[in-house]
């Protein structure tokens, strides 16, 4: 008797311990989850909430009918390739500068951490007034050094907003990259690239067989993660430019935020980001089947 | 003691700890304020402080929430309500006020106000321009501005020009005045930029009736306003963008030579400009006609507040002679009582005198609930569309009329 009530308590044990993780995960992960899907299928305005009506699938009807889904649907796959591909380049190239000696690299590699410890916010801030057009550093030198003839609205023209934000927020996440593959870097062995010096690779044949083979693991972990963050940051836009001209730095979670705070359409907002939420599910899918396969390892 | 004793001992003491307090809870009536103000470093803290000293019995929670162009504050608020958590009082604008009502969420002040002796210090018209659809009384006024024109009379001396009165006037002021790198006139085109284009729109024929934005006066008024950026050219290529900041920055610094705003930002320009700035009411059509935007704010107790007469006095306090005064310090605004703005000395008269010169024709955004909406997105995304070329002139008051009327 003491043996089994023994034996099931031992079994419940690692639930217990999880219990309480679980239901922290339900009640700020779980609940809201479902409520975003029930809010989807009503009409409901945040300031008429006792005349929401059940809609079924209309707010999705209506979204592929919405131009502006789709414009921002594509300025969304520019900002996810652009912003995480660039980031990666640069991150990865100050990684291997990084790794090599040099007598003050302990200083560099605290320096390359600053973007990425403001807040948003501030850099969103920062970058705008860096780019105004009357008062802004950037017009200022390139004017004064005779780059460009006379200053530019980068974030009044349709063609130039969006790739301005871009830059400020691939300036912001590319130490993201950078400390994640210099530790990635710091666990090759030595002995590789010393037999590879004796067999006569040059620096390019070692980075292609060795050190990119090595971090391969790494690298694909931090795009997978760094694509789920990109994909779902609006705040840099949203103080830069509130997804304007027009809807030239509308993304998908800035419009979703748009509808539902702005003119208060929580059940159209609810359908534009659960969208969202299913697109991001295929990369959330490929991050947690390659977490788990490191794990059964 | 056992371990799990323990535990059980700990879970019954916390859960007992709320029924030790005092049958009658002796604590002070506390009322949640939501403010803001154009500066974050000013503080009401001076006026609470002299408030909780004549009301011993209630104590002030006074939060300030950002403004974001009005955008951030009013989400704020109405998802507070929709939450439960709302504050007891909060300064409000009338664009919202359709809003709120659909809600439920003001309470009517009527009666308080029948035994409040500030009443009369205020003007009958201000009361009639905040009363609420149902002809109750829910708003109560706390301070106002209006959209005028800063211009540079140094610059108008040296063009040989006059203030302008006209739309004609204003278009021949901005073309003399556009050289080099200053541009005639610093449009908003970004967030809250409907001030702007609202005394030259609605001033030059539009209104927000039924069939009133697509009229032929109407199209004519927008294509005339988007033409000073697309055609005539005398406003910075950043127009489209511009918001608060950037006008009242490049104006500051000598980039432009005429801005739309009120009197909030009169000191910060006037320590930049000096005697070289100066304020007229906004310009008119050729026909006389005029609009420009009558900037409110009134303070309101919330239906669901549990501390409703305390939070009363608080928001009649602020309204009452020295208290407004004071208050208008801080806010950068013009004091809504008729004692308070016969003493007010907060701006150099210049910029008062315009602001009063531009009641007669001032007047507020339609008390909808689509309204807020408006001024967001709406007007924004189409004006910017429409200032870059992407959309002709016609078709953003095309999306403006299909907003408010379907």
């Amino acid at each position: 008797m003491i043996t089994s009530a023994h034996n099931s308590f031992s079994r419940w044990t690692p639930a217990w311990f999880l219990a309480p993780a679980l239901a922290i995960t339900a009640a700020i992960v779980l609940v809201p989850a479902v409520q975003t899907i029930w809010l989807s299928l009503h009409d409901y305005l945040l300031y008429e909430p006792d005349a929401a009506t059940f809609i079924g699938l209309r707010n999705f009807a209506a979204i592929l009918q919405d131009e502006v889904f789709w414009i921002s649907l594509g300025h969304s796959a520019i900002w996810i390739v652009g912003v995480v591909g660039l980031q990666f380049l640069l991150g990865l190239g100050t990684a291997l500068l990084l790794n090599q000696s040099f007598w003050w690299r302990g200083f560099a590699r605290a320096l390359v951490v600053v973007p990425w410890a403001l807040p948003s916010v501030i850099i969103g801030l920062m970058w705008t007034w860096m780019y105004d057009f009357n008062v802004g550093v950037l017009n200022d030198m390139l004017v004064r050094t005779g780059i460009i003839d006379a200053p530019i609205a980068w974030l009044a023209r349709p063609d130039l907003a969006l790739p301005s934000i871009m830059a400020a927020l691939i300036w912001q996440g590319f130490p993201f990259f950078a400390i994640t593959i210099l530790a990635g870097l710091q666990t090759i062995p030595s002995e590789l690239y010393e037999a590879a010096e004796i067999d006569g690779a040059n620096r390019g044949q070692m980075l292609r067989h060795i050190t990119l083979p090595s971090i391969a693991d790494v690298i694909a972990t931090a795009l997978l993660l760094r694509t789920i963050w990109v994909a779902n940051s609006l705040d840099v836009i949203l103080v830069m430019t509130g997804g304007g001209p027009g809807y030239a730095t509308h993304t998908l979670p800035l419009y979703s935020f748009v509808r539902a705070y702005n003119s208060m359409e929580f059940g159209y907002g609810a359908a534009l980001a659960l969208i969202l939420t299913l697109l991001l599910l295929t990369v959330v899918w490929l991050y947690v089947r390659r977490a788990s396969r490191d794990l059964d390892r | 003691m056992e371990r799990r004793d323990f535990l059980k001992l700990s879970a019954a003491a916390a859960l007992a700890a709320p029924l030790a307090r005092p049958a009658i809870a002796q604590t002070p009536a506390t009322v949640r304020w939501w403010y803001h103000f154009d500066n974050p470093q000013n503080t009401p803290a001076a006026l609470v402080a002299k408030f909780e000293a004549e009301n011993p019995g209630i104590k002030i929670q006074a939060e300030a929430i950002p403004w974001g162009g009005g955008n951030d504050y009013q989400t704020r608020l109405f998802a507070a309500l929709v939450a439960g958590n709302g504050p007891d009082a909060a300064m409000v604008r009338l664009s919202w006020a359709a809003r709120l009502a659909a809600m439920k969420a003001l309470e009517p002040i009527d009666s308080m106000i029948g035994g409040w002796a500030g009443r009369s210090d205020i003007p009958d018209n201000i009361w009639k321009i905040n009363k609420g659809a149902d002809g109750k009384q829910y708003y109560l006024p706390l301070q106002y501005v209006v959209i005028y024109l800063y211009y540079r009379p140094d610059l108008f001396q040296q063009a040989g020009i006059q203030p302008p009165k006209t739309f004609d006037e204003f278009l021949a002021a901005a073309k003399a005045l556009t050289k080099g790198d200053m541009a005639g006139f610093g449009m908003r085109g970004g967030a809250g930029g409907f001030d702007n284009w609202g005394p030259f729109v609605i001033g030059g024929g539009a209104s927000f009736e039924k069939g009133g934005m697509v009229s032929e006066k109407a199209l004519a008024a927008n294509r005339w306003y988007v033409g000073l950026a697309r055609d005539a050219k005398v406003t910075p290529a950043s127009a489209p963008t511009d918001s608060f900041r950037q006008i009242v920055d490049a104006f500051k610094a000598g980039r432009t030579a005429m801005i739309m705003h009120h009197v909030g930002s009169a000191n910060e320009i006037v320590g930049a400009l000096g005697d070289k700035v100066s304020a007229v009411p906004v310009p008119r059509a050729a026909d006389g006609r005029g609009w420009t935007y009558f900037g409110d704010e009134s303070n309101a107790v919330f239906a669901a507040s549990k501390a409703k007469e305390a939070a009363f006095k608080w928001i009649a306090f602020l309204s009452t002679a020295d208290n407004n005064i004071e208050l208008n310090k801080l806010t950068g605004q013009l004091p809504i009582t008729t004692s308070g703005a016969a003493k007010w000395t907060g701006h150099p008269k210049r910029f008062v005198d315009a602001s009063q010169a531009s009641l007669p024709i001032a007047g507020s955004l339609p008390d909808h609930p689509k309204t807020p909406d408006f001024i967001a997105r709406i007007w924004p995304t189409n004006m910017q569309r429409a200032l870059n070329g992407e959309i002709s002139p016609d078709d953003m008051m095309k999306a403006i009329e299909q907003h408010f009327n379907g």
